[in-house]
């Protein structure tokens, strides 16, 4: 049997983390709380990350999905190096999802960076698990 | 019948009266068990004594307000005659709060502002590497230099930013605010040692350091010490500020940080009200008299939701709880000890602002506006509506606000009477119930051994992102409504865009270039410190650090004053008392 199919028996696992300095958690928290009840695993990094422990910590718990919560205006910079680190480790298949304070003009770039999706205030957190599912599934 | 029969029957028989003849048919003719609405009549707090539960403005246990009328009201007409804005300061206030890029930037900013006729002194926001307690060139700063504050790693930075606060601007002129919190030590004895190298006494500063570090483990995440050790530095300041800086506040502490995190408006409440009771313990700790430094404790704000009568008595019962626990617990004896200081009453919270069709935001301020007005407060409009939007806010939206804040003071006339609920049915009787549900609250924390112990425990913690959770639930399972959100938000709708031009004072080239400024003076300084002096002083602070009985403050100045950098000197504190690891969610 091979892996793919070993990981689609098994929770899906989500790291939620908390780039940078910025210390405002209540979406992080919320997000985490909601995918837990709908039946994920979840992980959360705490407070002051930097994008390469979280990187590490992603590959060390053997997770699907990394959901970055950025408030700070960092989100370009610091997703890019998330997904640049993937790369370098060879971890491309952890899909990348962000949410925060995501201005409408840069959520193309962060697609186009290589993050799967935006999730902007006012999503229920149906709307992300809902995605996440479908995002696992189809892989 | 008898004479003197209780005076509550004649409505207890009218209400029973009322629910059978009016509102029963109502409620039929709608199919309904329950009313959808309440009223309140006599019935509703028949046995409160208005004198003692609410009194006179100014007045213990200042219900009704801390004061007979504001300082600003005192003025309003001559505001509005001379055009006075806000944002510049004045009457001996701060100027508009920012900060940005190195020490340099933010001065050259303030230089321009008060060209254009800022007349208050700096209200300084840092970036979070110096909240955090790092340097710019740490690991830690990257990306991080001068983007939500100005950066500061050392006295010299600090004595930068003041370079234009002389003559009519000097420090012994205008006060001064600080938004920092666990590096709050380095920031006061940066103030300190400015004034001594200028040869100003120190009992001439004035200001408003934020130094809440018990806000910081429940909300925002700035700690950087354990929360015992971070009571410790905070009994320093203090007393070092009672002692010599008695002009200077001593903190401001926030309500609404811990509202904007989740908590609901009981837990806002008890969770603030025990940080305030366990920094006057630390005072007391610290060999000082109650009434020596309370009246220099402040807030900065409580509240934040659109639900505006409940804000309203919230603002009624802050002032209230306080009021008799600093008399009756800590046996206060000056008034002003026992009554909230705060810039700003209710307001919404950024929390209540939408992303989807931002310009309703407005109208939701407007709404906690009107809530200040007739809590006590400058019926003041926040945030500005496109808060959600990113950093920064535009010029519309801020004309807008400060022009929403005059309509409700000149037009509506909404801040011409105190407290205009007093004595209402249904006021007082909500007051008193959220009174006591935050009272409730606070034994609760008092008897896990108060704000400390219930922080270290991670009870407050994590009871605010339990209810930040539930309230999430509640909107997505349309318990709650928020218009454009979770209700009429489909295909009939329109969305209403807003054009947003951020403020262009601060300049994205230099914020660009700041961390690499910043590391290049960090490292011009270094060669040229006297690095004895620097080895010196940060041995002092860590022999002293051990000892829990020896006030800081002296050891911290001297630090300052031989330029030792403010990572240095909290990794020195770090080294001893450790860093706080917040329990799993």
């Amino acid at each position: 049997m091979d892996q793919k199919k070993m990981n689609m028996e098994k929770k899906i696992r989500v790291l939620v983390a908390k780039p940078g300095l910025d210390g405002h958690e209540r979406g992080a928290h919320v997000v985490a709380y909601g995918l837990r009840d709908a039946g994920f695993e979840v992980i959360y990094t705490g407070l002051r990350q930097t994008t390469k422990q979280i990187v590490n910590t992603a590959i060390q718990e053997d997770v699907d999905v990394i959901g970055l919560s950025i408030l700070s205006g960092a989100h370009l910079s610091l997703s890019q190096k998330v997904i640049e680190g993937l790369k370098t480790q060879d971890a491309e298949d952890i899909i990348v999802i962000v949410g925060g304070i995501i201005p409408e003009e840069d959520i193309p770039l962060l697609k186009a960076m290589g993050v799967c999706e935006v999730f902007t205030a006012g999503t229920p957190v149906s709307a992300i698990s809902d995605f996440i599912s479908a995002s696992i599934s189809s892989n | 019948m008898s004479g003197n029969s209780n005076p509550m029957e004649k409505f207890e028989t009218a209400e029973t009266q009322w629910k059978q003849n009016i509102l029963d048919k109502r409620l039929k003719r709608f199919n309904l068990s329950k009313s959808p609405t309440r009223f309140y009549s006599p019935l509703a707090n028949k046995n409160s004594d208005f004198l003692e539960n609410v009194g006179f403005p100014g007045q213990y246990p200042f219900t009704a307000g801390s004061n007979p009328f504001d300082f600003w009201r005192a003025y309003a007409e001559d505001a509005a005659k001379m055009g006075y804005r806000p944002d510049w300061g004045g009457a001996g206030g701060v100027g508009k709060y920012g900060g940005f890029g190195t020490a340099e930037d933010y001065r050259d900013y303030l230089i321009r502002m008060h060209a254009m006729g800022r007349t208050g002194g700096p209200n300084m926001a840092f970036d979070l590497v110096t909240q955090c307690g790092y340097d710019s060139d740490s690991d830690y700063a990257e990306g991080e230099v001068g983007r939500v504050g100005v950066a500061i790693d050392s006295f010299r930075d600090f004595a930068t930013i003041y370079e234009p606060y002389t003559g009519d601007l000097g420090i012994d002129k205008v006060p001064s605010n600080f938004t920092i919190n666990a590096p709050a030590a380095i920031i006061i004895a940066m103030y300190a040692i400015l004034a001594d190298k200028r040869g100003i006494p120190l009992d001439k500063l004035r200001g408003t350091p934020q130094n809440d570090i018990l806000k910081e483990f429940i909300a925002r995440g700035t700690y950087i010490y354990p929360p015992e050790q971070s009571l410790r530095l905070f009994r320093d300041i203090c007393v070092f500020c009672t002692r010599h800086m008695p002009k200077l506040n001593i903190n401001s502490i926030g309500g609404y940080h811990i509202r904007e995190a989740g908590a609901t408006r009981e837990q806002d409440l008890a969770f603030s009200m025990a940080n305030a009771a366990a920094y006057i313990q630390a005072g007391i700790a610290g060999g000082l008299d109650v009434d020596s430094f309370a009246p220099k404790q402040t807030f900065n704000a409580f509240g934040g939701s659109m639900e505006i009568y409940q804000e309203i008595a919230l603002q009624r019962a802050a002032r209230r709880i306080y009021a008799r626990m600093l008399k009756e617990r800590f046996k206060a004896k000056n008034p002003r000890s026992m009554m909230i200081r705060q810039p700003i009453t209710a307001h919404i919270g950024c929390v209540s602002t939408t992303l989807q069709r931002p310009l309703n935001n407005l109208t939701r301020a407007v709404v906690g506006g009107m809530a200040a007005g007739m809590s006590g407060g400058m019926p003041g409009v926040f945030p500005p509506y496109d808060e959600p939007l990113g950093l920064g806010h535009s010029q519309e939206a801020v004309q807008l606000q400060l022009d929403a804040t005059r309509i409700l003071i000149y037009e509506a006339k909404v801040a011409d009477v105190n407290d205009p609920w007093a004595g209402s049915y249904f006021m007082e009787s909500l007051t008193d119930d959220i009174e006591a549900r935050a009272t409730a609250e606070m034994e609760k924390i008092e008897k896990m051994g108060g704000a400390v112990a219930a922080i270290e425990s991670g009870y407050m913690q994590k009871a605010v992102s339990k209810s930040a959770y539930e309230k999430q639930k509640q909107i997505e399972r349309q318990e709650e409504f928020v218009v454009g959100v979770n209700c009429f938000n489909d295909d009939n709708e329109i969305s209403v865009n807003v054009n947003r031009e951020v403020e262009a004072s601060y300049d994205p080239e230099l914020l660009k270039s700041a961390e690499d400024r910043q590391q290049q003076k960090l490292k011009k300084l270094k060669r040229q410190r006297n690095s004895k002096a620097v080895s010196s002083a940060l041995s002092a602070l860590k022999a002293h650090a051990k000892d829990e009985s020896v006030n800081l403050m002296v050891d911290i100045c001297e630090c300052v004053r031989n330029d030792v950098t403010l990572q240095e000197m909290c990794d020195v504190l770090r080294e001893v008392f450790g860093e706080f690891q917040q329990s799993k969610l």
